[in-house]
This record gives structure tokens, C-alpha cells and sequence, in this order.
């Protein structure tokens, strides 16, 4: 499949092929093909119960697929385990906060720092997501919006090739989401890595992202720029249930 | 490699530690009498147990209920090497594989029981760390009463209830607040290594753990047969303090006793393992006192026996029920003078 910018013979960073999921009778994923390059931030969207999650679930490791294969920089990594792939370079945050409550804040980037792939984290990433001042705090003391910041700077901690970003800007202020897209926008440039986002702020994901894929009922049904996808017939369609349009 | 922030901390807080355990024993040679001097002892080995249990709960928060099997094993395994031939002659007249045929000095003899228990837990702990929650906890107790079992029943090795004398009584209240005060500084050292931290990200949440690349089994397993390790030299330094052992100190009641110390301090913090062996222990002698129906300002109270069964049952539930993260919950020694400033 086409994936841009790159020639043929370059590997892909990430690939998935043919992945399915199923939950007993339910289709969470279906043949889901798509690939990321080096570098690339990409974002991903598509109405509830899509399936966003699940494939994150599925590219990191805590699932795995019913079918279909994964591989990180030509290297299978189907049937490795969570802890296995984000040695790897694989890191992720969850919709659900999964921080580590007992532990401070700096002690939950250091988690990422020993298991990692090694390399500091870039300290100025500490700066940028605005958690200098609370390194000592508790992490359950934070605010809602700081952990969601804590878990980017431990994913950051872990020195990936790719970082998946499970609803980033949730429950965040139009300011608070502004000031993650100018962070997030740093970490593209310094942090070497790429980038997978889902989110429901499709202005947010429009302005961050330089493709986007768009799954509904488990299925991808669009991919290209952010002005391909909206004015694709499919997504409007996909989305008029929920939503009055794409015009964010 | 540079410290962090919380190690740094930690090695403030252990010496704190090790100047209070040091204190309390120079008190106890000066002032106390031989009885109390036993049961200080006895305070200190408990105080080590306390703490190989904490390594492994309070780190992984998984409940261990075999540690006093684990003691044993170690306070066997050294006597049976350390203990002169003609004593065994007598004491193990039957024993197999020429266990009464040899003897060798105490440093060479713990070391053995040292990798004898290392290499049993090792071995038990690649089953147990796989487990979660209440099949740990069960199979934890399985592992208790098989080892208690072959004590029991192996009587030309073990003799069972009887006692297992002629162990040379070479440890003194000195090489056991030592050792305390080293196993202190280990177990508050693991706690703030890198492996302490990520088994305690683990605990805190098992899956945003493996996402961050922790390898829970692993760590579950490093930390189990450390607390092995540390639970064998608590039954060497048993063993070579009493100069008798047998099987019953190394079960169920010493499993609850240590327990109940390690829950009432709170198992999340190596404070909480020392402030509960102390509290319980100092607890535990009023109470038996009060058992034995003593005069107090000329009220003769009634002999209650079974007191301290009943009080120390009461301690664990009032603890699970009031505050199940025990009296320390996640804070240190350290902690608590640093946020006076
Ligand atoms: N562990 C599970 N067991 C059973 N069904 C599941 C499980 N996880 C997800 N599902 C189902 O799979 C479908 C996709 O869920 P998923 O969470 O991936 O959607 P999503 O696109 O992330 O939605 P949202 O935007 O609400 O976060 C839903 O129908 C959901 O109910
Ligand atoms: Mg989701």
C-alpha cells in the first residue's frame, strides 16, 4: 500500500497486516492494513467504539490480534509481549490514566528510563510538558491535566521510535490543548521519534498530524491529509451519526 | 552512576534507621537481664524476618505466606553442616547421605544454607511469581505446610518436634543488630533501585507497567529469592544464637506473629516493617505479662490466657479495617522529619 514519502525499499518503522480482533461475537478490528514511517506523526480518528483503542492495544502488545501480523523496523513483533515491544520502542499512554500512584512523579519517568532502550530522556521535554516544579510531588497529587502530561514525558522516558497517544487532549481546556499541540509539536522536532495520536479533537489532530487515518466499525474507510479526509464522502458519512460534520 | 533524588533519601533514611537499632541494642547490654536479653534477641531476628518479608510484599504487594518455612530451611541447613560429628553422632544417628559424618565452621556452613535456600526459592518462585492475587496467597501456604510436613516426618534428618541440639552458639546480641542494620540498609536499597521501582510500578498497575517495558515475572522473582535469601540468615542467626532448633518455631504462629508486625507498621515502607516488630514485640511481652494475672495498684487481675492470640488477631483486623496501608502507609523515616522543616 501506498505510504508515502519514502522509496519502496526503505522499511517501514511500523506495519500492520490483515490485523483482526474480535471479542467473543464482536468485531473490534478488521482487517486493518497501515503502516508508519520513520519520523511520521499520523493521526487516527473515528467515531465510539471504533476500535481506536484496541488497535493501540493490539500495536503495543496488551492484546493480541485473532489474525494478521505486526512488525517494528522489519522485525516481527507479533507474538511479543507488552513489556518485550516497548524495549523495543514501542511506548504508549492509555484513554484511562495508567499512572503509578504511589510513586512520584519523577520516580514514574524513572520507571521508563530503566527499562527503556537507554539514552537520557531530553530534559527540556520535563520543561515543555510543564512538570519541572511537581517532580517530587506524588503523582496521584497531580491534576488531571498533568497526568495525561506525565504519561507523554514517561513514554518520552522510554526513548521510542514510536509514541501512541490514546486521547491526549481528553477532558483538556481549549488553552490547556493548544499549549499540548505546541508541546507535542517540540517533541516532533527534537525527540526523534514518531507519532500516533488519537483524539476526538479533530482541529487538534488537523493542525498536528500530516496524514490521518480514519477507522469506523473497526475497518479503515479513508487515509491521506487532513483535507483528503474531510472532504472524503465516507468520513462524512461515518461521522454525521455523531457528529454534524467535519468542520471543527 | 549518579543517585536519584528518593536513593539518596533512602540512605538517609536507613542510617536513621540503623542509629535507632543500634541504640535499642547498646541499651539492652547495659540494662537488661539475660531473659530480656533473649527476647530482644528474638525481637531482632523477628525484625529480620519482618523485613525479607517486606522485600517481597512491599514491593510486589502480593502476600507471602511460607516465610517461616523459609526460615527454617536456612536454620537447618546451617546446623545440620556447623554442628561438631559427635554431637550429630547422637542427635542424628540415622540421618542419610553421610549428614552426620561431617562438620564445618560457621561462615563455610552459612554460606551452604544460604544457597541451599536461594536455590529452593529460586525453584518455588518461577511457579508463584506467575500467580496473582489469591492463588499466590494459596499457594504461598501450600509451600508452608509441605516444608513444616518433611521437618515433621524426616526425623533421621529434622527430628521434628524434637529438639535439634549441639548447634554452636556463636552469634551474641552484637553480630545480630549488625546483621539488622545491614539487612536494613539491603532491603531499604532494593526499595529505591531501579528494580524496587519498577516492581512497585508493577503493583501500582500491573499494565501501564508492561507498556513501560517492565518485566513483572522477573522482578517478582528477584525480589522473592532476595527475601529467601534474607529470611534464611534470620533462621541462621535463630539457630546459632539458641543452639537448639525444631520444626514448630517455623510455622503457622510465627508466620501470623510476623505478619501482624509487618501489617500493623505497614508493609509498603522498611520504617514500617521496623516500627511494627517493635511496637508488637514490646506489645505482645505486656501482654503475657498481664496473662499470667498480675497486681496492678492493688486490683488482682484474673489470669487470661490466650490473651495474645486473641490481641494480636484484634491488631491485624482493627489494621485491615482503620488503615490498611498500616501506621507508616507509603512514608519513610526520613519523610516524616524532612516535612517538619
Ligand atoms: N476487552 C474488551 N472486551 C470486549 N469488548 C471490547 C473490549 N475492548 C473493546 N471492546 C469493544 O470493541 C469495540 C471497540 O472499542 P475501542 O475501545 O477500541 O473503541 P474506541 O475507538 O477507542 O472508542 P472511544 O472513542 O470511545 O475510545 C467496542 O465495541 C468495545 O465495546
Ligand atoms: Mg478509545
Amino acid at each position: 500500500m501506498q505510504s508515502g514519502m519514502r522509496s519502496g525499499a526503505e522499511v517501514c518503522l511500523l506495519e500492520l497486516k490483515g490485523i483482526y480482533k474480535s471479542f467473543g461475537g464482536v468485531h473490534a478490528v478488521r482487517d486493518v492494513t497501515l503502516s508508519i514511517d520513520h519520523g511520521e506523526v499520523r493521526g487516527l480518528i473515528g467515531p465510539n467504539g471504533a476500535g481506536k483503542s484496541t488497535l493501540v492495544n493490539l500495536m503495543s502488545g496488551l492484546l493480541t490480534p485473532t489474525a494478521g501480523t505486526i512488525t517494528l523496523d522489519g522485525e516481527a513483533v507479533t507474538r511479543k509481549s507488552a513489556h518485550q515491544r516497548a524495549r523495543k520502542g514501542i511506548a504508549r499512554t492509555f484513554q484511562n490514566l495508567r499512572i503509578f500512584p504511589s510513586l512520584s512523579v519523577e520516580q514514574n519517568i524513572d520507571v521508563a528510563r530503566y527499562a527503556g532502550r537507554g539514552g537520557a530522556l531530553p530534559e527540556e521535554a520535563i520543561d515543555e510538558f510543564g512538570l519541572r516544579d511537581k517532580l517530587v510531588q506524588p503523582a496521584n497529587a497531580l491534576s488531571y491535566g498533568d497526568q495525561r502530561r506525565l504519561e507523554i514525558v514517561r513514554g518520552l522516558a522510554l526513548r521510542p521510535k514510536v509514541l501512541m497517544l490514546d486521547e491526549p487532549a481528553a477532558g483538556m481546556n481549549e488553552e490547556e490543548t493548544e499549549a499540548l499541540g505546541r508541546a507535542l509539536t517540540w517533541v516532533r522536532q527534537e525527540a526523534d521519534c514518531a507519532l500516533f495520536v488519537i483524539d476526538h479533537d479533530l482541529k487538534f489532530i488537523m493542525t498536528l498530524c500530516e496524514r490521518i487515518t480514519v477507522l469506523d466499525m473497526g475497518a479503515i474507510i479513508a487515509e491521506g491529509t487532513p483535507e483528503d479526509v474531510t472532504q472524503n464522502p465516507k468520513v462524512i458519512t461515518a461521522y454525521l451519526g455523531e457528529e454534524a460534520g467535519l468542520d471543527a | 552512576m549518579t543517585l536519584t533524588r528518593s536513593q539518596k533519601r533512602g540512605i538517609l533514611g536507613a542510617c536513621m534507621l540503623a542509629a535507632i537499632l543500634i541504640a535499642i541494642g547498646v541499651l539492652a547490654t547495659y540494662f537488661a537481664s539475660r531473659y530480656q536479653l533473649r527476647l530482644i534477641y528474638s525481637a531482632y531476628v523477628n525484625l529480620i524476618v519482618v523485613l525479607g518479608l517486606q522485600v517481597f510484599m512491599g514491593n510486589s504487594r502480593l502476600t507471602n505466606l511460607s516465610h517461616s518455612a523459609f526460615m527454617g530451611i536456612g536454620a537447618y541447613a546451617a546446623a545440620i553442616c556447623v554442628t561438631p560429628i559427635a554431637m550429630k553422632q547422637i542427635a542424628l544417628p540415622d540421618a542419610p547421605w553421610g549428614l552426620n559424618a561431617f562438620a564445618l565452621d560457621p561462615v563455610t556452613s552459612a554460606v551452604i544454607a544460604l544457597v541451599i535456600t536461594g536455590a529452593v526459592a529460586c525453584l518455588v518462585g518461577i511457579f508463584i511469581v506467575r500467580m496473582t492475587g489469591t492463588g499466590a496467597t494459596i499457594a504461598t501456604l501450600a509451600i508452608l505446610v509441605i516444608v513444616h510436613s518433611i521437618f515433621l516426618y524426616r526425623t533421621d534428618i529434622f527430628k521434628g518436634n524434637q529438639a535439634f541440639f549441639g548447634i554452636p552458639q556463636v552469634f551474641s546480641l552484637t553480630s545480630i543488630v549488625i546483621l539488622a542494620v545491614v539487612v536494613v540498609f539491603v532491603v531499604r536499597g532494593f526499595r529505591e533501585s531501579p528494580w524496587g521501582v519498577m516492581l512497585r510500578a508493577s503493583a501500582d498497575d500491573e499494565t501501564g507497567s508492561a507498556a513501560m517495558g517492565v518485566n513483572v515475572v522477573r522482578l517478582r522473582l528477584i525480589a522473592w529469592v532476595l527475601s529467601g535469601l534474607i529470611l534464611a540468615c534470620a533462621g541462621i542467626a535463630y539457630a546459632y544464637f539458641l543452639g537448639t532448633i525444631s520444626a514448630r518455631p517455623f510455622y503457622f504462629n510465627h508466620v501470623f506473629l510476623t505478619l501482624a508486625m509487618l501489617i500493623f507498621g505497614g508493609m509498603r515502607t522498611v520504617t514500617g516493617a521496623v516500627l511494627g516488630t517493635f511496637a508488637i514485640s514490646f506489645g505482645l511481652e505486656v501482654i503475657r505479662w498481664l496473662e499470667t494475672g498480675p497486681v496492678i495498684i492493688g486490683v488482682n487481675l484474673p489470669e487470661v490466657l490466650g490473651l495474645s492470640g486473641v490481641m494480636l488477631g484484634l491488631v491485624i483486623i482493627l489494621t485491615m479495617a482503620l488503615r490498611p496501608v498500616g501506621v507508616m502507609g507509603d512514608r519513610e523515616i526520613e519523610e516524616l522529619v524532612l516535612k517538619k522543616k
